[in-house]
């Protein structure tokens, strides 16, 4: 294991709070967390439901704003960003798989894996469809370039959903119980997919999840319990992602 | 712009029978507006061309000469009687002058000048008051429809002739071919040969109205140097007051429009134009409360790819341009079907809705459906419709979305 001072920090998060107000009722959801997510890391987020994992993953992909703290990443401070600046930032820079895949169902596998980069001018058609296909191999869906979303199966959708997660080549890709729509075998196939491509291309994921055996093949874990860190362990037998580099 | 529009289309096409009502709806509403143009400018022209067609739409006549009260020294209160110099005939005298600068003038059809005053006919010991109109004969159709309106000779103005109405024939126990002798009003007369005589089928015209040749009337009404007026036609009606009073402007003289003449039609087409535009107006809110609406339902139909949309980046002024650029469709797809049907529809009605006379049913007028305007209209309408739900889409909250 390489030590922490020689590693890049990709984000860092400093005392972030987070309070959700209803009227005069204030409920604070997180309580001051601080970590560091470095470059190429395969990391599980761990928690019971209530206990702040989406809300701060929410915040690390730029679709809420903390109460209080900083979050830095690639050098920017994020807390400070306006609303435009977050939306290019998020298009160039952070992934998605959500626990329902979310594609657009008018739309075929390959259009949905280019939209990203496609729709926010990024790459021109040909390039995109390029690279989209290539994703779309990579996660072997090959013969399944011109589905329509809705034609796919519950395992090969979330596949589709990671391409395009991947589609700009961000340096984070978020998920949220990525496996947790999936039956056994799909989810299988997912979790492998996740820990080759942060293998293969060093793509830093920070997965959410109350799968223990998830959690199991990622290289830390953090957990969080009422808003707060609980703990954050390394597992040393992991060796894909930084370990492998 | 392109993959906005690309989503667009792609949305619409995925709701079918949502977009099909959404065009259809456009289309009636378009319909209803060109439809209804169509009657109210061809009605109005139909009026207008029955009332105004046969008055002129400028009259330009001398002023009436009052003479002025010279002041008085102070203290000394004047009370004057001012009695109008009834001697001299009225007459406009530079009228050459005033034609040619009219003839100039690209927005006049035709200017006509015309010598006219009172008389009597007489036959024997028949005598019969009459309106003694002169008038050049190559523009008598210019000064009243009269060459479809005879019914016996012909409407020849030669310098010995004359036309008559049926009634003053009658009266006069006339027929043409026949001489009288016409008198002005300031003892002046004339032999005249009858060369036809009409019917408008108006007692008092049929009666009263002579017309001679304008130089026979300028001579019997001892008008060697000027004449009574010049009728003006132009090639747009609206515009009459406006020249009209620029023409007041430029010679001096007295000039009417037929506006001033006409107020019980003019008020009459004014109420018609309105009541037209009124229901235009009401097709037009239709296409706008339609299209928003639907186009609302849609953002909450689609809250979920609109929020995985900005969660992977996209701009609110994305989202925005995807709704927008629907309602640009539907206008524009709408308003050609509705204005196609309505050409269609309105020429249907002109070759089927007629009398057995002949006479239309509805006095329309396909080339009067203003479809230009209403594609327009019709597709700014929807447009400004979209922005409503483009701005509801694009707050729209990823987070909340997603979480769905």
């Amino acid at each position: 294991m390489t030590s922490d001072a020689t590693k890049t920090a990709l984000l860092s998060v400093a005392g972030l709070t987070k309070d959700y107000i209803v009227g005069d009722l204030v409920t604070p959801v997180l309580k001051g967390i601080s970590f560091d997510i470095y470059t190429g890391e395969f990391v599980a987020m761990l928690g019971p439901s209530g206990s702040g994992k989406s809300t701060l993953l929410s915040i690390l992909g730029t679709l809420l704003k903390p109460t209080a703290g900083h979050f830095f990443m690639l050098g920017n401070d994020l807390t400070k960003a306006g609303e435009r600046e977050l939306t290019k930032f998020r298009n160039r820079n952070i992934g998605f798989v959500f626990q329902y895949h979310h594609l657009l169902p008018d739309f075929s596998a390959l259009e949905n894996v280019m939209f990203p980069a496609v729709a926010s001018g990024l790459m021109d058609d040909v390039e995109a469809e390029l690279r989209a296909t290539m994703l779309l191999g990579r996660v072997g869906l090959s013969h399944r370039l011109n589905y329509k979303a809705t034609k796919l199966s519950g395992g090969q959708k979330q596949r589709v959903a990671l391409a395009r997660a991947l589609m700009n080549n961000p340096a984070l890709v978020l998920t949220d119980e990525p496996t947790g729509n999936l039956d056994r075998e799909s989810a299988h196939q997912v979790m492998e997919l996740l820990t080759e491509i942060n293998a293969e291309s060093g793509t830093t994921f920070l997965i959410s999840t109350h799968d223990s055996e998830i959690a199991s093949r990622c290289q830390r874990k953090i957990t969080i319990i009422d808003g707060k860190i609980d703990s954050i362990e390394t597992n040393p037998v992991v060796q894909h992602g930084l370990a492998a580099a | 712009m392109l993959y906005e529009a690309k989503v667009a289309l792609r949305y619409l096409l995925s709701s079918k029978m949502q977009t099909g009502l959404l065009i259809g709806g456009v289309g009636v509403g378009v319909l209803v507006f060109c439809f209804m143009s169509a009657l109210i400018n061809g009605l109005t022209s139909d009026q207008i061309e029955q009332t105004v067609g046969s008055i002129p739409h400028v009259t330009i006549e001398p002023r009436e000469q009052t003479p002025k009260v010279l002041g008085a020294a102070d203290g000394v209160v004047v009370l004057p009687a001012i009695l109008r110099d009834n001697t001299q005939r009225a007459q406009i005298r530079a009228w050459q002058t005033v034609l040619d600068s009219l003839h100039a003038d690209e927005k006049v059809r035709v200017a006509v000048p015309v010598v006219a005053s009172n008389g009597f006919i007489a036959r024997g010991q028949a005598i019969q008051p009459v309106s003694i109109t002169g008038v050049n004969p190559e523009q008598l159709s210019e000064v009243a429809a009269i060459g479809p309106a005879i019914i016996k000779g012909a409407a020849d103005l030669d310098l010995n002739g004359i036309i008559i109405g049926a009634r003053l024939a009658r009266n006069l126990s006339i027929d043409v071919g026949q001489t009288l002798v016409i008198r002005s009003d300031r003892g002046g007369q004339r032999d005249v040969k009858v060369r036809g005589i009409f019917s408008i089928g108006i007692e008092s015209l049929d009666e009263r109205v002579a017309y001679m040749n304008f130089k026979a009337a300028k001579a019997l009404l001892n008008l060697d140097n000027g004449i009574s007026r010049i009728e003006v036609k132009l090639y747009d009606l609206d515009m009459a007051p406006a020249l009209a009073s620029n023409f007041a402007a430029s010679t001096g003289l007295k000039v009417t429009s037929w506006v001033e003449k006409n107020k019980r039609l003019f008020n009459a087409i004014q109420g018609q134009r309105s009541t037209g535009s009124l229901i235009k107006f009401f097709s037009i809110v239709t296409i706008i409360i339609g299209v928003s609406s639907a186009l609302l339902l849609t953002t909450v139909r689609r809250k979920s790819e609109i929020g995985i949309m900005r969660s992977m980046g996209m701009t609110k002024g994305f989202i925005n341009r995807v709704f927008v650029i629907q309602g640009v469709l539907i206008g524009l797809l709408g308003a050609m079907v509705g204005a196609s049907g309505a050409f269609g529809f309105t020429t249907l009605v002109l070759e089927l809705a007629v009398r057995a006379d002949g006479t239309l049913v509805f006095p329309i007028d396909p080339s009067q459906g203003a479809y230009l305007a209403g594609i327009m209209l019709a597709t700014v309408a929807s447009t400004v419709a979209a922005i409503l739900p483009a701005c509801a889409a694009s707050r729209v909250d990823p987070l909340e979305a997603i979480s769905q």
